[in-house]
């Protein structure tokens, strides 16, 4: 049904854009985050955990939030303090978050007989909007987290055209000097964005473990990190474009899973799994960044 | 009389290759312009990004009014009404004029209309003329420099340091802006100018500390010197003046030809328009202009770095307007460029590696298909040996030597490289006054060899020392070719300022 | 040895010990003793031949995986697709071996398989060439369409006679590569990886090829003006690096599983780009550093079985030396420049 698909992109949305609005914001300071993935996983982990150990999935979200926040600063620290390669360190924090999520997942849980669960985040139906007939069901009877996802919408937009921060932050990516030369801490915004992200991805992280599939498995995230990191991409940068992105790899996700749960159509099930993927690499080549912010990736380094 | 409004006192700075500034100690009074002179690397810039709170100092003090200050950060140099426009304009090219100077000093929520308008008042206050809403990068070098100006109005600062704020305006833009600062000095405020063109000093100093090797070597009242006493203590040491023998002549042979080249910028403007002239072996051809007038497209599209729209470009005969930069390179063309941390060398790499570098196609390195070590280890030493270059081998990194020495490393290897044909574009910007000499020898000793070459230059003691004829370069046109010896320095600043015939400013 | 030497192989003995050394804490969590954890690592990594044989069968594919992403990384490209160039790799050489069950596979199935995951590894760099596309992104998606591509064959055309899982047949034996020590499983793969990276070595230090692409990654505008073409290199690099890393499905298809199935070897390119980083892309550097990290999965396996510390430790601790590898370039440096100040200070005097 497309009220189905439609309310299942809308969701499947949610943590992307969490993902992606956080990465806008840091890559307009000239960060790329590239421990995305490994921040994403590390909230998946520890909101699951959390939750089912507290039984609260309140609990579980706050943790999560936490714990990428943890990720974040260490990544801040070496990209940021320490003017390490941004690159290589968020490979080398996604490999570290990789082990280090399925041995505490050893060390807490040991080797369960059956898979853990927790019961997921559930929908909430909003009075009077979810009846509005066809739009209702599919934007106003979600979980708590898309509701979010709303709000940070327009949120995003306004702190970053219309605030004195988002000027900042602007113009910290641009021209880190000129912001130096203006009295601002180049190195102070670029690592409370970063942290900010690592808040945002850790919840956009446990959304796969205790909003959704309710259980957590060392491969949970899949990729979906860094589709968040592609949309900042696509989305040239801006809030509303990251919408934009995020809605269409929604859709692509909840597509796929349609596919797969239906009827096995002539088309390969692999290939509805890939198809995210596949949309990522022809929307990056045929997109052209004009927008990328001047000094993205580069470390603002002052003295000789 | 009054405590000195701001003093810097015993300060000394240390860099990991260089000690920039050594027990430097001078003041400036309220109501006065004061001049830092000195030339490149004398430590001008150094002191002054100490006082604004971009550098930490390692030693001394700063007082203000008569009583210690800390400034640890800009943000600190603001709160004590401190403003500094730096050389390369500290400026986000992408943002407008309003959004760049209300980076900093807003907070909260932000009414674009209402910024925008107080920021237009302030510019008509001052007879500044800046559009607010005007994007950075649309705006020409002098008007960019006006908002830079206008930011510091708009923080109300009492004490403006511009750092070699005339290298890349015209002569009226530099009048207007010499107007500025006596207008600005007279209201009661103190300006600190970084130059080293000794010329502006005289015209708009009260004061002038001279500076050389990281410290004071002079400080003295405008009307107590002159410019010969000042170049005097400019200057370290002794240097050869450079003979030349004006009876050498070039011969006809023509070697390098341009004809009707036009080139277009991306937005449609011409950056060069319909320029020609020829290069004679054994001449050395000068290309004068303000930067910023096609000179480096000019560079460009001669060496093959870009295409022109329209027109040709002829080496002895041949026309190589097509041919790509590896094509050019293999027939000759030597290119010494303007930047070379950009375009020169790869400044991580061994001296070696980048001997090897413009060449890495010919088969005259290969020893069964592995790179011949000795031969170019012998080649690079010959050059570092012809050409004084003060290193310890070849396989010292690039970025371990000085400035001056890694130019002459490229100097040498393109004198080295080039077959008819060379283009030397800014090649002693930034350089002491010894490796500048270097460089003019090797320049006059190509045009001994009979080889073609062409200079560009914004130093005009340089062209005349040098170039047999000179093309004055106006917004990407020739103002006219003159044999350098039927011009004089008025003539070519009106040239340079785009007027084409003699008269009134 | 100069100073500069000194500063990295100290700094990156001390990068592997303060990983081992927080691994330790860990594993104080899992309350067992790390120092008694750790003996038994190391001494189960060398208690008979086979084990020993067994570390450089590991080592191997990490070899070609990180001479993948160090050959691109000396261009300033990032190719982070290795793990799927390694796919397409060992999809065509169990093809191959398939096809044709004969000791000749062996000779196409190394030509054809660096032929087209060095095609599927080229396609990012003329992507990156052509239109200026991030080859970090492409490259980190060209995996799990590989890795996707790869599972819906097993399912369908290339699986197994009996039709029950979605895997191949087993390879003929004469499509085996050869055991070079006999009792382990050592085989000529490993031969290979060593020979592979001395050319590699030869091909960037030795070579004027191997110059213009470091030229092009430390400085390309440069290059270009010297007359190379950068996005030529690009493609190059890439070509190469797809390559390198579709060897490593050669042998483990060829020489460690004779067969093809899925979710083998899932991490040796995350894996060969901590190798790459530790070894600061030297291909001899590589070598050595792929077998400590193979040494580290042989005794970690071990280790699981017998003592109860879960393996993920060892993922753990290469995570843990890469992040102070990291630390260390940025201590090396401070060191530099502090060296260089206190010798002007002292020129001063």
């Amino acid at each position: 049904m497309l009220v189905n698909l439609l309310s299942r992109a809308i969701m499947m949305s949610t943590p992307l854009l969490f993902g992606a609005i956080s990465e806008v914001f840091s890559e307009r300071t000239g960060m790329m985050v590239t421990a995305i993935e490994g921040i994403f996983l590390m909230g998946a982990w520890a909101g699951f955990t959390t939750a089912y150990i507290s039984g609260s999935l309140a609990m579980g979200l706050l943790f999560a939030s936490f714990a990428g926040l943890l990720v974040a600063m260490l990544y801040a620290y070496l990209c940021v303090t320490l003017k390490q390669h941004q690159i290589v360190t968020g490979t080398a924090i996604n490999i570290l978050v990789a082990g280090l999520c399925a041995f505490l997942h050893r060390v807490v849980f040991g080797v369960p007989l059956s898979p853990l669960t927790v019961e997921p985040l559930q929908k909430i139906a909003l009075p009077l909007l979810s009846k509005i007939p066809f739009l209702g069901p599919i934007f106003f009877n979600q979980n708590i987290l898309t509701y979010i996802m709303y709000i940070l919408v327009p949120l995003g937009f306004f702190i970053m055209y219309k605030t004195s921060l988002g000027l900042v932050v602007r113009s910290t990516g641009e021209n880190p000097e000129a912001v130096d030369v203006s009295g601002i801490n180049v190195s102070k915004v670029r690592f409370v964005t970063v942290m900010v992200s690592g808040l945002m991805c850790g919840v956009a992280g446990a959304f796969y473990s205790i909003g959704y599939l309710g259980m957590f498995t060392t491969n949970i995230i899949g990729g979906r990190g860094w589709i968040a990191f592609a949309i900042c991409f696509l989305g040239n940068w801006n809030p509303i474009g990251a919408f934009i992105g995020t809605i269409i790899f929604g859709l692509a996700e909840a597509f796929a899973i349609l596919m797969q749960s239906g009827a096995s159509t002539f088309l390969p099930n692999e290939l509805f799994i890939a198809l995210p993927y596949i949309l990522t690499i022809v929307l990056t080549i045929s997109r052209k960044s004009f927008n990328v912010p001047a000094k993205l990736g580069t470390a603002y380094i002052k003295e000789n | 009389m009054d405590k000195p409004f701001f003093e810097l006192k015993g300060i000394s700075k240390y860099f990991a290759k260089v000690i920039a500034n050594k027990d430097v100690s001078f003041s400036v009074n309220r109501g006065e312009v004061l001049a830092l002179l000195g030339e490149n690397g004398a430590g001008k810039s150094t002191c002054m990004k100490i006082l604004y709170g971009l550098y930490g100092a390692d030693e001394g003090e700063i007082y203000k009014n008569g009583e210690q200050i800390i400034i640890k950060s800009p943000k600190d140099a603001m709160k004590h009404k401190i403003s500094m426009i730096q050389q390369h304009f500290s400026l986000v090219s992408a943002h407008t004029v309003t959004e760049n100077i209300i980076l900093g000093n807003i907070k909260g929520k932000i009414n674009w209309a209402y910024e925008e308008q107080k920021i237009q008042d302030l510019a008509n206050k001052y007879e500044l003329k800046v559009d607010a809403q005007k994007k950075i990068k649309d705006l020409t070098v002098g008007e960019q420099q006006k908002v830079e100006i206008l930011k510091a109005l708009y923080l109300e600062a009492n004490l403006l340091i511009m750092d070699e704020p005339t290298a890349v305006l015209t002569p009226q833009e530099i009048d207007n802006l010499m107007k500025f600062v006596k207008d600005y000095s007279k209201q009661g405020n103190a300006v600190i100018f970084i130059t080293h063109k000794l010329k502006e000093v005289m015209s708009v100093a009260n004061r002038i500390i001279v500076m050389r090797s990281g410290m004071v070597y002079g400080n003295v009242k405008k009307d107590k010197t002159d410019e010969y006493q000042l170049s005097k203590m400019m200057i370290e040491g002794s240097f050869e003046q450079i003979e030349r023998d004006d009876s050498l002549n070039y011969s006809d042979e023509i070697c390098l030809s341009i004809k009707n080249m036009s080139l277009k910028s991306k937005s449609g403007i011409p950056v060069i328009n319909d320029v020609s002239f020829d290069i004679h072996k054994g001449e050395i051809f000068g290309v004068a202009g303000v930067s910023g007038n096609g000179q480096l497209e000019l560079c460009m599209s001669i060496c093959g770095a870009m295409k022109p729209d329209e027109g040709f470009v002829l080496l002895n005969d041949v026309d190589i307007t097509n041919y790509s930069i590896k094509e050019r390179i293999a027939l000759g063309l030597g290119y010494v460029p303007s930047d070379r941390h950009r375009y020169g060398m790869v400044m991580s790499m061994t001296l070696a590696e980048n001997i090897l570098l413009k060449t890495s196609y010919s088969k005259y390195w290969k020893k069964h298909g592995l790179i011949d070590r000795k031969k170019l280890n012998d080649k690079t030493n010959k050059i570092l040996t012809n050409f004084n270059v003060k290193a310890p081998g070849p396989a010292s990194l690039a970025q371990e030597l000085s400035g001056g020495n890694q130019q002459k490393v490229i100097v040498g290897r393109e004198v080295e490289n080039c077959g008819d044909f060379i283009i030397f574009d800014q090649p002693t910007r930034g350089l002491d006054l010894g490796a500048i000499n270097n460089v003019h020898s090797s320049i006059l000793n190509e045009k001994e060899n009979e080889k073609a070459v062409m200079l560009v230059s914004t130093e005009l003691s340089e062209i005349f020392a040098l170039c047999d004829r000179v093309a004055i370069f106006y917004k990407g046109e020739i103002q006219g070719i003159y044999k350098t010896s039927d011009l004089d320095s008025e003539k070519i600043g009106l040239l340079m300022a785009g007027y084409k015939k003699q008269g009134d400013k | 040895m100069d100073k500069k030497t000194r500063d990295i192989l100290i700094t990156s003995f001390l990068a592997v010990i303060m990983g081992l050394f927080l691994s330790g804490i860990m594993i104080l969590f899992l309350g067992k003793n790390p120092i008694s954890v750790f003996a038994l690592l190391f001494s189960s990594m060398f208690r008979d031949g086979y084990t020993i044989g067994e570390i450089f069968v590991k080592a191997t594919p990490l070899i070609f995986t990180s001479l993948a992403f160090a050959f691109t990384f000396k261009a300033s490209l990032f190719n982070i697709g290795a793990q799927g160039q390694f796919y397409i790799g060992a999809l065509t050489a169990a093809s191959i071996s398939l096809l044709i069950p004969h000791p000749i596979a062996i000779v196409l199935a190394i030509i054809f398989s660096f032929l087209f995951s060095g095609i599927w590894g080229g396609l990012i760099g003329f992507f990156k060439s052509r239109f200026k596309a991030n080859e970090f992104l492409i490259s980190m998606m060209s995996t799990y369409v590989a890795l996707n591509f790869m599972n819906y064959l097993l399912r369908t055309v290339l699986i197994e006679s009996k039709g029950e899982y979605p895997q191949t047949d087993s390879l003929a034996k004469s499509t085996w590569l050869f055991k070079i020590v006999p009792h382990t499983r050592l085989h000529f793969g490993f031969i290979l990886a060593i020979v592979v990276a001395i050319l590699i070595w030869l091909l960037l230090y030795r070579t004027t090829l191997g110059f213009r692409i470091r030229a092009v990654g430390q400085n390309q505008e440069a290059a270009r003006m010297s007359g190379v073409n950068p996005e030529l290199v690009f493609i190059f690099a890439f070509f190469v690096s797809g390559g390198l890393a579709g060897l490593a499905g050669v042998t483990e298809v060829n020489g460690v599983q004779h067969m093809l199935l899925q979710g083998f070897n899932p991490s040796i390119g995350a894996i060969g780009i901590g190798i790459a980083i530790l070894a600061n892309a030297n291909p001899i550097g590589i070598i050595f550093a792929s077998i400590l990290f193979g040494a580290l999965q042989v005794g970690g396996t071990i280790m699981g079985q017998i003592s109860g510390v879960p393996s993920s430790i060892i993922d753990l601790m290469e995570g843990f030396v890469m992040v102070f590898v990291i630390i260390s370039y940025f201590v090396r440096n401070k060191l530099e420049v502090n060296r260089e100040k206190k010798l002007l200070l002292e020129g001063d005097k």
